[in-house]
């Protein structure tokens, strides 16, 4: 492939990658493959994309008049541009990002990834603040923890409860109830794994898997997989739009 | 290439193309409705996890392209040999603390590495700069303290990957001509500008800077990309609570968190955050080998090397630091659990 060809390939793809992210920062989806830290960084990292092109095709068009003014014989110095095998797979992500329809973990993950309801996931002298914060206000991610670090859970049994989250079915639990679950993000997708509490509900049945709801109701705790396990007695279970951040962070 | 096998090559991954475009339909048609949509599910998730992986390692892949470009034009070859001694134990003791110089993590430093041997960089240092620097810099160190606080987990840690990169770093020193471990570096466009590169200004070095990290990230960032896609169809495929069901016992669990290492792909940057939430289900053995070998080798560096390094050379880059962490972890569980 001539050099000038493959320069002006790679500012094109360049380009398309600039635009496929900012894309996800537009539509709010960056925050379904990474976590909320590295947002400012691949911010970052997308200007510098932009850059990059900018200069390959300043370098394409500087080539484009070298040409005029050398000989052409002069030209087959200059021939000798990396395999274009590097172009076809920088396509790659473009095409799994565009072809695939855009969706964050759900059910689906959760059997490929695994589901705690009782986990360390952050260094124990962080729960005292949990104390502190009102019962409602915990998200699910509070709860497990405090279901893993709190060695009498006495306290919180009876407390009032008010999580959101996706409907998750396992059929180890039975009939009439099920999960609402969030994935918990460290890095980004890859290493993202579903927390749940159980909801008890006679109205189990009704709700589909992967439907958000806001579950409000008093906290129990019972044993599942051989763990002290938050469960909520439900009183009202509300279908809410996904959160703009599908993911809880650690 | 002559013209006449690139129109082949071409012509047959048309042929390709359409023999797996068939297939698909056949597929579509035979397969059971249902498990065509788990099918879709999973590749649904197969593109959240791939995407997860490339959109966080861009960012970094960026910087240590970038870096390698600035090296390339600013840094002085006469600079380099007064800093970075020739004998090999104090070369790779250097090479190991590098890191603080330079923040990189796994997938920034390789090809900051290739560079710097480009430019004289001794093998010892370069192999022990390689290993060391995911965990040894800033960032990471100051990510690990924030998962585990300033305790053990941290500094064996950093003692053990400092350990193990100096001494694959004096492994490397019995090879005297570099050219048996490395891969020439491909010559590509910006290279015939090199002889009258010391009549640049700086702002026409910084373009050319620019111009080389292009071409880095598209030939590193391949391996990223064929990487993140294995380790998303691994995760995809092998449901991770299998591999962790499987994880007791005091060696079987270290060989667990050492795969698992290799098949998350995570970037070292905040790996320990990933660590912190086996602490429940794992030792500390377990944990601190992922968090040593991890760093080192995963399926995207590991493709990565394969082109900075010939292949029997990958491999020591591979086994040694693999026996080491292992061997380390299950010191621990036995003598510390």
């Amino acid at each position: 492939m001539p050099n000038r060809l493959y320069r002006s390939f790679q500012a094109l793809l360049l380009l398309a990658l600039f635009l496929f992210l900012m894309s996800k920062i537009f539509n709010n989806q960056l925050l379904w493959y990474i976590n909320q830290r590295f947002v400012v960084l691949t911010q970052i990292g997308i200007v510098f994309l932009a850059i990059l092109a900018q200069r390959l095709f300043t370098e394409v068009r500087l080539a484009r008049e070298r040409q005029k003014v050398e000989a052409h014989d002069h030209d087959h110095n200059h021939d000798h541009a990396p395999s274009p095998v590097n172009l076809w797979i920088m396509l790659i992500p473009l095409l799994i990002g565009i072809l695939i329809p855009a969706k964050p973990l759900d059910s689906s993950a959760v059997s490929a990834k695994g589901l705690t309801t009782s986990s360390a996931l952050i260094s124990s002298d962080s729960t005292s603040r949990l104390f502190e914060t009102e019962s409602e206000q915990r998200n699910i991610l509070d709860w497990v923890k405090l279901f893993y670090f709190e060695k009498d859970l006495n306290p919180f049994i009876g407390q009032q409860a008010s999580v959101v989250g996706f409907v998750y079915r396992d059929e180890s639990l039975p009939q009439g109830q099920f999960f609402v679950s969030r994935f918990i993000l460290s890095c980004c997708a890859a290493d993202g794994y579903a927390v749940g509490m159980i909801v008890d509900t006679p109205q189990a049945d009704t709700f589909e898997k992967d439907t958000w709801i806001k579950v409000t109701g008093s906290v129990d705790a019972v044993s599942f997989d051989g763990k002290p396990s938050p469960l909520i007695h439900a009183e009202t279970i509300e279908i809410v739009p996904q959160p703009d951040q599908p993911y809880l962070y650690p | 290439m002559t013209a006449t096998t690139a129109s082949r090559r071409a012509s047959r991954t048309v042929i390709w193309f359409i023999l797996l475009f068939v297939l698909i339909i056949v597929l579509a048609s035979i397969v059971p409705w249902s498990l065509f949509l788990n099918l879709v599910s999973r590749l649904n998730l197969f593109a959240t996890v791939f995407l997860g992986i490339f959109i966080e390692a861009l960012p970094y892949l960026l910087f240590g392209t970038l870096i390698s470009g600035l090296v390339e034009v600013f840094l002085d070859r006469e600079l380099m040999a007064r800093f970075i001694s020739k004998r090999p134990v104090p070369a790779a003791i250097t090479g190991a603390l590098m890191g603080l110089v330079f923040p990189v993590c796994e997938c920034g430093v390789i090809p900051l590495t290739r560079r710097l041997f480009h430019k004289g960089l001794p093998l010892p240092a370069g192999i022990a700069f390689l290993l060391a620097a995911p965990v040894f810099n800033p960032i990471v160190i100051f990510s690990t303290s924030a998962a585990f606080g300033w305790g053990p987990m941290l500094m064996w840690r950093v003692g053990l990957s400092l350990f193990i990169a100096i001494v694959v770093g004096l492994v490397f020193a019995v090879e005297q001509d570099p050219s048996n471990v490395l891969r020439p570096m491909l010559m590509s466009v910006h290279d015939h500008e090199h002889t009258h590169n010391e009549t640049l200004s700086f702002g026409d070095k910084l373009q050319q800077a620019l111009l080389i990290c292009a071409d880095e990230f598209f030939e590193m960032g391949r391996y990223l990309i064929i990487g993140a896609m294995l380790a998303a169809g691994l995760q995809t495929f092998i449901p991770q609570t299998s591999l962790l069901a499987i994880g007791s016992g005091q060696i079987l669990s270290v060989l667990v968190m050492i795969a698992l290492a290799v098949i998350l792909s995570i970037c070292s940057t905040v790996d320990a955050f990933v660590a912190l939430s086996f602490v429940g289900t794992f030792s500390f053995g377990s944990i601190l080998s992922f968090l040593v070998f991890g760093p080192m080798v995963d399926i995207k560096s590991t493709l990565m090397y394969l082109q900075v390094f010939h292949r029997k050379p990958v491999a020591y880059l591979i086994l040694i630091p693999f026996l080491m962490s292992l061997l380390a972890g299950i010191a621990f569980n036995y003598f510390a659990p």
